[in-house]
């Protein structure tokens, strides 16, 4: 209640960060906002000639297959990258003036949001001209990204509240994240491991979010029932963890920042 | 029934006391490895037990020598930071000048920081848009103001921050030290704003050495130290004392 109450009040706050975010991490460079768009194809480029010809992949629709793993998992690790940090990075203004410090994280999370909306263009472009085409099962995608975005904000919410307390949380969350990566679908099928020790893969929510993906694009598929019940318990479950973490934390921030 | 409406800051039996750390552990080995040798950090009581009733629209100074605690209680005001023992509660909206200019990114325009500016204050777009015709024209940047902030003299740069801060119309209104803000003829303007705002229903608290225009301006004074409340009543009553015993 107290959380929407301050976004309300703090809405042109909110607006001015979320775009400060966008347009500010590529300041400078001669691309500037194409680079979170060039960023995933570049490394879609890569590990498409890397696997079906090194490691001998022979997943149908791959080049899709990957994107489709790519950029939702792009959306994943920037908002957590730059959400860690976030607090750290304000504060300046954090011990000169009051203003509800839940704003940061969220103007993280949702420029990311906003980034990955944008991508999917690219995904649609790939499914349209790659031959898969599109069907109505597009309609899942809005409720599955504010799943990600959910889950995801509940993670930075714990997170950068932690890193003000212990700096060491940065590199550790690097390690799990590209540890994550490996243990996520993303550049190989599931299918891959036998069906007993399959379940473990599953327990992480970011398989079940790009399957959901790959459902609605590739396959022309409703996503699992159970899969997305589980998912939003775990969305749900994390945001509120996190949001109690950030509102434990969050006093002290000015003294210890 | 208005006895509830009457105050506009109440700070509640507060004690704020600091960790001073000599070294702080900042990664997990550190703390780890230091654990046990809590003698590193000194605890120390900024304010101890501290009860104030500020009612609304009543223009308040603090006066201390340096160190006294009261910028401490004032942050605590704003809840930048918060109270270790005890509760501060404020009503209506809250305004604070703790350091002039927080939040401006150098790079953008005067006009672009005073909508950013404005935000973090809690004003909306709309707000903004009725307002910084007024804030431009207070400020005196005239062209200047959609010149990048880095371009500005540090003058310029303290009456874009104060014309901002002043023209937010919160019903509470904090300020540290700022008086003196910019050449004389700013000053001036600065002073008779605040005299303006203090006929209004504005609830004022200044922390400030300039006693003069504290004397001028306030009808309350709250003489703080060592954490402690000294004294507490009509202005110049508590500044004479104060200066009695600042010989």
């Amino acid at each position: 209640m107290q959380l929407a109450k301050n976004l309300y009040n703090y809405r042109e706050l909110l607006k001015s960060n979320v775009k400060k975010e966008i347009r500010g991490k590529y300041k400078g460079s001669f691309l500037g906002v194409l680079w979170s768009f060039v960023n995933p194809l570049l490394q879609v480029a890569v590990y498409a000639i890397v696997f079906p010809y090194i490691m001998r992949v022979q997943t149908d629709n791959y080049l899709i297959y990957l994107i489709i793993g790519i950029i939702p998992w792009t959306f994943f690790t920037t908002v957590i990258n730059q959400g860690m940090i976030t607090v750290r990075m304000n504060a300046g203004i954090i011990k000169k003036v009051y203003f509800p410090r839940e704003i940061l994280p969220i103007s993280v999370a949702l420029s990311g949001l906003v980034n990955f909306l944008i991508s999917c263009i690219i995904i649609l472009l790939f499914c349209i001209f790659g031959g898969v085409g599109l069907s109505w099962h597009l309609i899942f995608l809005p409720i599955i990204a504010i799943i990600q975005f959910i889950l995801t904000l509940g993670i930075v919410f714990a997170l950068s509240a932690i890193n003000i307390y212990i700096k060491d949380t940065e590199y550790l969350i690097a390690f799990v994240i590209n540890m994550l990566f490996y243990a996520t679908p993303i550049l190989y099928e599931a299918t891959l491991f036998p069906e007993k020790i399959r379940w473990i893969l599953y327990l992480n929510p970011m398989t079940q979010l790009i399957d959901a993906y790959r459902n609605i694009f590739l396959y022309h598929q409703v996503p699992d029932l159970n899969g997305f019940i589980y998912l939003v318990l775990v969305a749900v479950i994390l945001f509120f963890l996190g949001l109690f973490i950030f509102r434990k934390l969050e006093k002290g921030f000015a003294e210890e920042v | 029934m208005s006895t509830k409406k009457e105050y506009a800051i109440k700070v509640d039996h507060v004690t704020k006391k600091f960790k001073i750390y000599y070294d702080k552990a900042n990664t997990l080995k550190e703390q780890l490895v230091f654990w046990k040798s809590k003698s590193k950090v000194e605890e120390r009581t900024v304010l101890d037990n501290i009860n104030l009733e500020i009612k609304k629209g009543e223009t308040v100074a603090l006066v201390g020598t340096n160190g006294s605690g009261k910028s401490t209680l004032l942050k605590l005001m704003t809840k930048i930071i918060y109270p270790t023992k005890g509760k501060i509660i404020t009503v209506g909206k809250l305004t604070s000048l703790l350091e002039l200019g927080a939040g401006f990114h150098d790079d953008f325009t005067g006009r672009e920081n005073i909508y950013f500016n404005a935000s973090i204050f809690g004003l909306t777009k709309s707000e903004i848009d009725d307002k910084v015709d007024d804030i431009i024209a207070f400020s005196e940047l005239g062209e200047f103001i959609d010149n990048p902030v880095r371009t500005y003299s540090s003058g310029m740069y303290m009456r874009l921050a104060f014309s901002v801060a002043i023209n937010v119309n919160a019903e509470i209104l904090l300020i540290d030290e700022i008086l003196a803000v910019g050449d004389q003829h700013f000053q001036d303007k600065c002073f008779e704003k605040l005299e303006k705002l203090k006929h209004s229903d504005k609830t004022i608290v200044i922390v400030s050495h300039s006693l003069d225009s504290i004397r001028k301006l306030c009808d309350r004074a709250i003489w703080i130290k060592d954490g402690h409340i000294k004294m507490d009543g009509e202005a110049n009553l508590v500044i004479d004392k104060y200066l009695e015993e600042c010989k």
